[in-house]
């Protein structure tokens, strides 16, 4: 059940999910719009400390999921710190491409790489912080409570409950294809595949029929209205919020006065 | 005896024409397990409907606790209330991937305080012994779990009459056992009125008050599990079988001539019943 399994177990769990999203989006926010390397390092360690002290989740979960993020940021960060130069230019290194074309690494754009790389990297553990923390119905309560339009809310819900049972069901009937060699070839694995996207589509109508009529019994008049759980309001969490911020804009101001 | 749901001459059509009810009497009383016996396209599931208001009869009648249902449309909610229907498979009942907030929601439409809301989940989580799973997302429970939530959602109602379909397809024999307990201690100690239907024929007489056997949308027979089982023939003719138990009795009856009756179709029933004819026959 993916990253969910963490947020039902984050020590978190009782705590309102609105302070979560704020401090997250202001971590997330100030962390990318300062556009410094080291705001991204401190946000990164910040809110890693978060997720690990205050959520309980285990260091090396943490670990494990920066690092899925890693290969992208390194593949787009290349292309900014190595790139054409005209020549002439001074380089921390260059070199000839085929005797014609000067390719190389300058000091302004590596520092615009590293400021990427570090920022992005904050970006994805504020993020980190919040798929890890309130588990996904909490959130998207959350969105309600913000005034996000309820249709959007019940659809993201109802999407989130179905994907559990459709994926049950597909991985089910790729069982039962592969049982009787659907996917023996490409050509038939293109087919078989084929069919189980439309076989899933016919049981996805049916499914929808269905627990309409369920909803229907249970008094459903347009309105998917439940009540959720009771859960500390969590206030204190604006106060590590403002916390946070006010490291990540102290950092900010240094690192400026400091490249001065 | 007073009645808890009686149908008269029910009748319903789909609107391609199928005639899946016609004229469906039937009776259950007040605090009684009635059984709905039928091999599949009998019209369980589309009584059932009808009898929540889901499916608005085509003709003939309902009456809850003796007064004629009215299917206005202002009415279907008190309607609902009071009939609850817990549906054969609980992924098509649970919506939400939380279970709390997934319990709640009959009780949520039915307008009631947040505190009456809260206490009524928390009493049918606990009836249904399920309190500890609170905090898990609904995927991550199993059938048996995904059951018993289903269950709660509809207790949170508090209805009358309580309508299972096949509430014990698809468990294991100790998930069997489990199921028909708490429904048993909701009998016992709610006086619910159940109305289940199954064709696992050797729980009919554990757990079965009285029966109707349906067939292509009528009802073929009726009886308490013992006067039905006298009669296997209506049972054969129509998808059914008898119980293993009434089975070895009948053929203990007519093979070897030993004086047992079918009726006898639990294992307590059937011991006493054998004891009786060997002592008889000793004598």
């Amino acid at each position: 059940m993916g990253t969910d399994r963490y947020a039902y177990a984050s020590r978190l769990r009782r705590v309102e999910a609105v302070p979560k999203l704020w401090l997250t989006l202001g971590a997330l926010i100030l962390c990318i719009s300062c556009g410094s390397a080291a705001v991204g390092l401190v946000t990164l360690a910040l809110m890693g400390a978060l997720t690990v002290g205050l959520g309980g989740q285990r260091a090396a979960t943490l670990v494990r999921f920066l690092r899925l993020p890693l290969a992208f940021l390194a593949v787009g960060c290349l292309p900014i710190v190595f790139r054409p130069l005209p020549a002439g230019e001074g380089a921390l290194w260059a070199a000839e491409v085929f005797g014609r074309f000067r390719w190389g690494v300058t000091a302004e754009y590596l520092r615009v790489g590293l400021t990427v790389f570090c920022k992005a990297l904050g970006a994805v553990s504020a993020m980190y912080f919040l798929s890890l923390n309130p588990p996904m119905t909490d959130l998207t309560q959350a969105l309600e409570r913000l005034h996000v339009p309820k249709l959007l809310v019940e659809l993201m819900e109802l999407i989130y409950r179905f994907l559990f049972v459709f994926s049950d069901t597909a991985r089910r009937i790729r069982v039962a294809q592969e049982s009787r060699l659907g996917y023996q070839t490409a050509g038939r694995g293109l087919r078989s595949l084929g069919e189980l996207a439309s076989s899933l589509f016919l049981r996805a109508w049916r499914q929808a029929d269905r627990s309409y009529t369920a909803l229907e019994s249970r008094g459903y008049t347009g309105a998917l209205n439940t009540l959720p759980a009771t859960r500390t309001p969590g206030r204190w969490l604006y106060g590590v919020l403002a916390a946070v911020a006010a490291v990540q804009i102290l950092t900010w101001m240094a690192e400026r006065s400091w490249l001065q | 005896m007073s009645v808890a749901i009686e149908t008269r001459g029910l009748s319903y059509v789909y609107e391609d024409g199928t005639r899946a009810l016609e004229g469906v009497s039937l009776r259950a009383e007040r605090g009684k397990v009635t059984g709905v016996l039928g091999g599949n396209g009998a019209g369980k599931s589309t009584l059932f409907l009808n009898l929540n208001g889901v499916l608005t009869p085509s003709g003939g009648e309902v009456f809850l606790a003796g007064k004629r249902v009215s299917y206005a449309r202002r009415d279907l909610p008190g309607l609902r209330r009071r009939v609850g229907i817990v549906f054969q498979d609980p992924d098509d009942q649970l919506f939400s991937a939380d279970v709390y907030r997934d319990i709640s929601f009959g009780a949520v439409n039915l307008g009631l305080p947040e505190g009456e809301v809260r206490r009524r989940v928390e009493a049918a989580m606990a009836r249904t012994g399920i309190s500890h799973l609170r905090d898990k997302p609904t995927h991550a429970l199993s059938y048996k779990q995904k059951k018993r939530a289903a269950i709660a959602g509809v207790l949170v109602m508090e209805p009358e009459i309580m309508i299972l379909d096949e509430p014990t397809a698809g468990l294991d024999p100790q998930g069997v056992s489990e199921i028909l307990r708490l429904l048993r201690s909701l009998r016992e100690s709610l006086g619910m009125t159940i109305l289940l239907s199954t064709h696992d024929m050797d729980l009919v007489p554990l757990y079965c008050d009285y029966a109707y056997v349906l067939r292509g949308g009528r009802v073929a027979g009726q009886g308490t599990p013992g006067e039905l089982f006298l009669r296997p023939e209506v049972l054969r003719e129509n998808q059914l079988r008898l119980p293993r138990l009434a089975h070895l009795m009948e053929i203990l009856a007519r093979e070897d001539g030993l004086a047992v009756s079918p009726g006898a179709a639990t294992i307590g029933a059937s011991r006493r019943e054998i004891l009786r004819a060997y002592q008889e026959g000793s004598r």
